[in-house]
């Protein structure tokens, strides 16, 4: 099995020496994440940064739920000392692991805020938690011995950050965070689980479209064509009308909205911006009332942190086909 | 004599004196009702085309019939939706930026004029984040305040502090006003900086930053009722009286002598000048340029007295922004730029070239 | 005809007392100056005949009326003022600033564009600038742009003229026209009032001289009789003669530093 993933995680490394090749500098190097034995070192080449791991971590400070999540779904919720900017309620089924945790900031923490938990390794959902006005600029951090680590799925790097998220990238995540941990069979057994679901999921054929709606009242912030949104859409055979956009998510007009008319539409549930919140909005503006979506209060919920690539897109993805299947079409 | 061939190119040749400056008199007055008459046809077919351009592909013909179908001619071609687009979208958020720019070249205009300063404009002193400030307050904290009210007592609030900085350093001269409102306009910032801070949850800073840099996206018909209101109300007294800023011309001591009660006129312009770019500021956020650079635009044509200058400035900045806007929400279709980004892009090296010439001349 | 009258005036400029009890008297008809050594308080003193300023303590009468008590319209058509060195940011044309003078008369609507536009003319032709009607105020040099303004105090037709150094960057032969100028406006009847600097001139063309020091009146009448070597020698520390011009009879004025 751990051979398996060296080959997958080598192909997108190869790709990004060739690309990045003086950016990312000594990093470019080929990774070796061979962690059959949990004496050896794993490295990773991790959105340009190399990373070696001698030991798993034992102290882990996460950022965003994505983290978190991961790591409490992997068995290894003990070594968290700390969390910050968590974007919601843990998921009913990590629910009790994660009751204990401690955050030590509702934003991104401060640099000196992270080192007063003397953690090994700070783990982020997003690849801006690592600025200096935040919690500390990554090679800082690796000079004073604390190892970072971003989920993979949110690299912004050119050649790291995915060109069209796949379930393969989804999963190699677990896979890969599995390895530096030394829980691969944890990591194997979960990607299983997770497989299964996604394929169990029967896309909708009758050929409908999508808006991903996350934020925004003036103009709408969107999931557009290569992030988690497209990803799940895509499973459950939504089209999404800001596909074309090359971007994770981005900023679209309203015009463009009321121009495609969209059959369905994804309200991201928010404790800061909720569902609820942008129906209404929807059901009061005059010209956007008239969407097909709103007029036939066609939506699909999905929890924002939910939204981004993790452990729980593969249950997001079910919970959405699972809501359409539910929607009263004609 | 270089710019008498700009303004008249025939006033060279003095004949009877008196016959002469009849002449050149009548002749500048006939430019200006001629500029102004371009730029008021070219403001009405500005508003027509931009209703036309947008992401969604709705033909020319059914635009203007579906706009003609609203006031009362004909029925509009349109489905419902398409017709929302016209009639909610299109048409509220081109006449908002014809609004918007007029009242921001006005404020420019009039600012330069009162601080007798070029430079001078409502960002230079500080009530554009002033105004900025107190929007943000409302729409963060949840103040129970409506938002132009509260844009309007932030620009207000930012002018005063500017004010009264400037003349505790001593007499309220230009460089003492521009410079305390460099300071109330970095404080303003900062506050606004700590709020969004405090506050800002998720990702709805986005909606801050369109506030910030300056957005039409959210213009409905509240917004053309509160900025072209806001325009008429404030503008056209401002306009009206337009003979006493060219009085300010050689300071306020010259302007004393000619009759003009110098503080009264000042104070009252400005407040003037704070409320209508609180009420602007309500609907677009802070778009910077067009009240620093289409008045001074305008003056290179039409020389600077301000009963031509104010409303060919007003007419001129509506056209410029009703095409700034249009490039906002067409150029990276279906992205959407912040409109401001699309006037410091063409305002700015504009503004620049402005800077030279001047130079070059003096 | 309207006299000028100022009395115990104390005035301040950056919160200093710069006039302290300063009388001032000026019949129609005449050009008085008001000379003295730099900071002896000329401008603010015709700031506050100007009623520009209001004065900390003391009156200034046009005619029988308070200056301060008069509407400013009103005022601004009673008397004009002449700023030295004022400038402008703005691209006014020559004409466009001498029209200026015409607001007191005008109000906001404007008037009646014929007669601005003689009034403007011949307010130019009184000052040689005729031919520089269409000029952008800000490319004229120092001395032609304080002609214009001149022309614009011209412009809104006073009885009574007040003048800041209205010779400063003037040649020689300006000046002189400049002085000519205003003596035929006192034989017109008007009230002329101006601050110099250059003694020789003082005493060529005004009729009356008020001598300020330290912002009081060191002296003050007719100008032969007042600018005596004495008093010269007092205020400024020169030694002086009084010559009379061979050719029109003028009073000409020779100057030494003491002991040369």
């Amino acid at each position: 099995m751990p051979f398996r993933r060296s080959v997958l995680l080598a192909l997108p490394v190869a790709s990004a020496a060739l690309l990045a090749g003086c950016a990312s500098g000594p990093a470019a190097g080929s990774p070796t994440p061979s962690a059959s034995a949990a004496a050896e070192t794993v490295t990773v080449d991790n959105c340009g940064t190399e990373v070696a791991f001698e030991a798993a971590p034992e102290r882990v400070v996460t950022i965003k739920s994505t983290s978190t999540e991961m790591l409490l779904a992997l068995g290894v919720g003990d070594r968290i000392v700390g969390t910050a900017f968590q974007d919601g309620p843990l998921p009913d089924d990590l629910a009790d692991d994660g009751a204990g945790l401690t955050s030590i900031a509702d934003k991104l923490p401060s640099e000196e805020a992270v080192l007063g938990l003397e953690p090994d390794l700070v783990y982020a959902g997003w690849e801006s938690a690592f600025a200096a006005d935040a919690a500390g600029e990554r090679d800082e951090l690796a000079s004073l011995g604390v190892a970072s680590y971003v989920s993979p799925a949110a690299c912004k790097e050119p050649g790291y950050q995915p060109e069209k998220l796949t379930w393969d990238d989804v999963f190699a995540e677990i896979t890969e965070v599995g390895d530096i941990f030394r829980v691969p069979d944890a990591a194997a057994e979960l990607v299983d689980e997770q497989e299964a679901e996604v394929a169990a999921i029967e896309p909708d054929d009758r050929g409908l479209t999508a808006l991903w709606y996350s934020s925004g009242t003036e103009t709408p912030y969107v999931g557009a064509g290569i992030g988690n949104p497209q990803l799940l859409l895509d499973t459950i055979g939504l089209d999404n009308i800001a596909g074309d956009v090359e971007d994770t998510w981005t900023s679209i007009g309203w015009e463009s909205v009321v121009a495609a008319d969209p059959d369905v539409i994804v309200l991201v549930d928010a404790s800061w911006n909720s569902a609820q919140k942008k129906r209404d909005l929807l059901a009061a503006d005059p010209a956007l009332s008239g969407l097909t979506a709103v007029q036939n209060e066609r939506y699909l919920v999905v929890p924002f942190a939910a939204s981004e690539a993790g452990v729980r897109s593969a249950d997001a993805a079910a919970d959405l086909a699972a809501q359409l299947a539910e929607l009263d079409l004609p | 004599m270089r710019f008498s061939a700009v303004t008249a190119p025939d006033r060279t040749v003095p004949v009877a004196r008196g016959a002469f400056l009849l002449d050149s008199l009548r002749a500048s007055h006939l430019t200006a009702v001629g500029a102004g008459t371009l730029l008021a046809a070219l403001l009405v077919v500005s508003v027509a085309v931009a209703v036309t351009l947008g992401p969604a592909d709705i033909r020319v013909g059914d635009v203007w019939r579906s706009i003609a179908s609203h006031l009362g001619l004909g029925v509009s071609p349109l489905s419902a939706l398409r017709d929302g687009i016209v009639w909610e979208l299109r048409l509220p958020r081109v006449l908002t930026a014809a609004a918007v720019g007029a009242g921001l070249a006005l404020s420019g205009a009039v600012m330069q004029a009162l601080t007798r300063n070029a430079l001078a404009d409502p960002y230079l002193l500080g009530l554009s984040s002033g105004a900025s400030l107190g929007a943000v307050a409302v729409v963060l904290l949840g103040l129970g305040v409506l938002l132009p009210v509260a844009a309007f007592a932030g620009a207000m609030a930012a002018l005063l502090a500017t004010l009264a900085l400037a003349r505790a350093a001593g007499a309220l001269t230009p460089a003492r006003t521009v410079l305390a409102g460099v300071a109330v306009s970095s404080l303003a910032g900062a506050v606004t900086s700590l709020v969004i801070f405090w506050t800002a949850t998720g990702d709805s800073y986005r909606e801050i930053l369109g506030w910030l840099l300056g957005s039409l996206a959210g213009a409905r018909w509240p917004a053309v009722a509160i900025a072209a209101g806001a325009v008429l109300v404030v503008g056209i007294p401002l306009v009206l009286v337009a003979r006493l800023l060219d009085a300010f011309a050689f300071g306020d001591t010259s302007a004393a002598a000619l009759g003009v009660p110098v503080e009264a006129v000042r104070w009252t312009l400005l407040g003037a000048t704070a409320l209508l770019t609180g009420a602007l500021v309500s609907v677009s956020g802070s778009i910077g340029f067009v009240g620093l650079v289409l008045p001074h635009a305008i003056r290179l044509l039409t020389g600077p007295g301000h009963r031509r200058l104010l409303p060919l400035s007003a007419l001129a900045g509506a056209v410029f922004l009703v095409w700034a806007d249009t490039a906002a929400r067409t150029l990276f279709d279906p992205r959407e730029l912040p409109v401001g980004v699309v006037t410091a892009i063409l305002g700015a090296p504009v503004f620049a070239l402005l800077l030279v010439r001047r130079r070059s001349r003096s | 005809m309207t006299a000028l009258r100022a009395d115990r005036v104390r005035a301040s400029a950056g919160g200093r007392l710069v006039v302290d009890g300063v009388d001032v008297t000026a019949a129609p008809g005449t050009v008085t100056a008001v000379i003295g050594p730099n900071g002896a308080g000329k401008s603010t003193l015709l700031r506050t005949l100007a009623a520009v300023d209001r004065p900390d303590d003391g009156t200034v009468r046009y005619g029988a009326d308070d200056a301060f008590a008069l509407r400013r319209r009103e005022r601004a058509r009673l008397a004009a003022l002449v700023e030295q060195d004022a400038t402008t940011e703005l691209d006014l044309t020559v004409a466009d600033t001498v029209a200026l003078g015409r607001l007191p008369h005008e109000g906001l609507w404007g008037g009646d564009a014929a007669e601005r536009s003689g009034i403007v003319g011949a307010s130019l032709q009184a000052v040689g600038m005729t031919a520089f009607a269409d000029r952008r105020v800000t490319t004229l040099s120092g001395g032609e742009r304080q002609r214009v303004l001149l022309a614009k105090a011209l412009a809104q037709r006073t009885p009574l003229l007040l003048l800041d150094e209205p010779t400063n960057h003037l040649d020689i032969a300006a000046q002189l026209t400049t002085l000519g100028l205003l003596r035929r406006l006192a034989a017109a009847g008007t009230t002329i009032v101006a601050a110099l600097h250059d003694l020789g001139l003082a005493i060529a063309y005004a009729d009356a001289v008020v001598v300020l020091a330290a912002g009081r009146v060191v002296a003050a009448g007719p100008t032969r009789e007042t600018l005596t070597p004495a008093l010269l020698r007092a205020v400024y520390g020169v030694d002086a003669v009084l010559l009379e011009h061979p050719g029109t009879g003028r009073p000409v004025l020779a100057l030494d530093l003491p002991g040369d």
